[in-house]
């Protein structure tokens, strides 16, 4: 089976290690396996808005060439911040040339024995952005193929309305990230198309979430998440379907501020969009970590009859 | 009668320690050099033995603009080094008990917010004179994996350089010896055999046959020593000495 290198980041990794399941599940069974770098830190989420540039750059840019001299040029990852983080650092590095030399002479102390800047013979080689970061859905799209998504299906989600949610860092900015139309994005509606559920349109897909101001100002995140959730129900949605752990944290875990804010706001089950694939693929839904959720997914899973009587691997 | 012959001992280098020279023997160690000439080591000696971190040293070369570490009791002098010994880094350290936390990463971000600062600079793995992956367990401990920051720290001797390199002052030493306790508390299968072996001791399995030994003249003791079953050198699995009633 194709391996391809990944990187799951740190926030799939202990308390979202669900969703980093889900989506290894899922691509085993569209004939791929994401395999994850030997050694990775964390990319840094923010460096490429920061005006610094060289600090900020150095972690992901030791990742991204690790990638590289282990003799690959693509690196998928599931997290919007991760995705951008590290593709916006390749953009730098590719179109910066003074940021890359500056880079890659802090990266060179990590090989004790060769000197940067007093042995210019040695074997080490610049890395000039040769690494081409992925988004798993963009893999999919067009790598794989949502057809051949579709083609794999074990169980059909027909009768979900699925809200698409990009919120901001997946998309922007469009210079460098080049996935979608930042305004008019389709990615995500053509994905839920594929796993025969209903893409619901809604005006607040592409508003930001609050991200962090989670920690620092909650209140500001939870009206914008009530503002995006009721939107989305409002359009019919059954459920609300992410990229972004961030997105799914303040999405899900948000609601129950929301709820004590808001008199009138029903809660909104949301999905992670490598636990929709691997439920469609036909991965046991026990697997999927659901009971992590704070707003229970049942009532979606009973729509489309799994969760009652037809849990297992199908 | 003849010369004695130059050896490299013999020879005499200069390093300066402090900024201060001294003409020391090329072959001594970095500690041995000092104790050479004129240092008495009361802190910072410890175990002379590359295993208790106590000799934690820094030092340029002239060749080098490069700073570089290592251990005084292992590190041999080189000519025209300058060096400086830190027995000690002062690094903050949270309490805990162990036996009220669960192993979860969470908790050690809890007591060590300050590791989410870091900025994978990797200038801890470059100043640690064990050559441990400093960074890489730092990212393990970042995103919660106990069990990984445990096994990729398991050589640290807690000398506290990769603290001194920090620019997110963080004390790696500290939270990889958390993480270790943790791992070994919570993660790891605790080691039954062993937990056995205990109860019986305080059960007093044991108390006969030590009373015993020790009513015995030295005489007897050597005879008892001298006529003791050894296990032979390619012994089955299942070998078991003639007297086992203390196995």
């Amino acid at each position: 089976m194709a391996k391809i290198a990944y990187y799951p980041g740190c926030a799939l990794n202990e308390r979202s290690s669900h969703l980093d399941r889900s989506a290894r599940d899922a691509t085993v069974r569209l004939g791929f396996e994401l395999d994850e770098l030997d050694t990775w830190t964390c990319c840094g989420a923010v460096p490429p808005v920061s005006e610094e540039r060289v600090m900020n750059l150095v972690a992901p840019s030791r990742i991204l060439k690790d990638v590289r001299d282990s003799g690959r040029d693509i690196l998928i990852t599931i997290c919007d911040f991760c995705y951008n983080t590290l593709k916006r650092t390749n953009f730098i590095i590719k179109s910066d040339e003074i940021t890359r030399k500056r880079v890659n002479a802090f990266l060179a102390d990590d090989t004790p024995e060769r000197d940067y800047l007093e042995k210019d013979d040695s074997l080490w080689e610049d890395y000039a952005g040769e690494v081409n970061v992925i988004h798993l859905m963009e893999y999919l799209r067009d790598e794989l193929g949502y057809e051949k998504i579709t083609e794999s299906l074990k169980r059909s989600l027909k009768g979900l309305k699925i809200a698409p949610y990009y919120g901001c860092v997946m998309l922007r900015p469009q210079n460098e990230i080049q996935l979608d139309n930042p305004e008019n994005p389709s990615i995500i509606e053509d994905f839920i198309t594929a796993l025969d559920a209903k893409p619901v349109k809604y005006p607040y897909r592409t508003e930001c979430c609050g991200s962090y101001l989670s920690v620092s100002s909650p209140d500001a995140s939870t009206r914008l998440c009530y503002r995006i959730l009721t939107s989305a129900r409002n359009s019919g949605a059954d459920a609300v379907v992410v990229s972004c752990p961030l997105c799914f944290y303040n999405l899900d875990s948000r609601q129950k501020a929301i709820t004590e804010a808001y008199s009138d706001f029903k809660p909104v089950p949301i999905f992670y969009f490598t636990q929709l694939l691997s439920v469609a693929l036909g991965v046991e839904y026990g697997r999927q970590g659901f009971e992590k959720h704070y707003v229970d997914v049942t009532p979606v899973l009973d729509k489309i009859g799994i969760s009652t009587g037809k849990g297992g691997e199908e | 009668m003849t010369e004695p012959s130059e050896t490299t001992a013999d020879l005499l280098v200069p390093i300066f320690f402090m900024g201060k020279r001294y003409e020391v023997p090329a072959s001594l160690t970095i500690q041995k050099a000092l104790e050479y000439a004129g240092y008495q080591h009361i802190r910072g000696c410890g175990c002379r033995g590359g295993v208790c971190g106590a000799c934690g040293t820094v030092f340029r070369t002239p060749d080098s603009y490069k700073l570089q570490v290592g251990l005084a009791c292992q590190t041999v002098v080189q000519p025209g080094m300058h060096l400086m010994i830190m027995p000690f880094y002062p690094g903050n350290r949270s309490s805990f008990d162990i036996e009220e936390m669960n192993g979860t990463g969470g908790e050690l971000a809890a007591l060590y917010p300050e590791i989410f600062k870091c900025i994978g600079c990797n200038a801890c793995s470059q100043g640690c004179p064990m050559d441990i992956d400093v960074m890489h367990y730092m990212a393990q401990a970042i995103r919660g994996d106990i069990a990984g920051a445990a096994e990729t720290s398991f050589d640290c001797i807690m000398c506290g350089l990769c603290a001194s390199r920090c620019p997110a002052e963080e004390v790696q030493f500290n939270v990889a010896i958390l993480a270790r306790r943790l791992h070994a508390r919570h993660i790891i299968l605790r080691a039954e055999h062993l937990h056995e072996r205990v109860k019986q001791i305080d059960s007093g399995k044991f108390e006969e046959p030590l009373r015993d030994l020790m009513s015995k003249s030295t005489e007897e003791l050597k005879e008892l020593y001298k006529s003791r079953e050894s296990e032979p050198q390619m012994a089955e699995e299942d070998w078991t000495p003639a007297d086992a009633r203390y196995v």
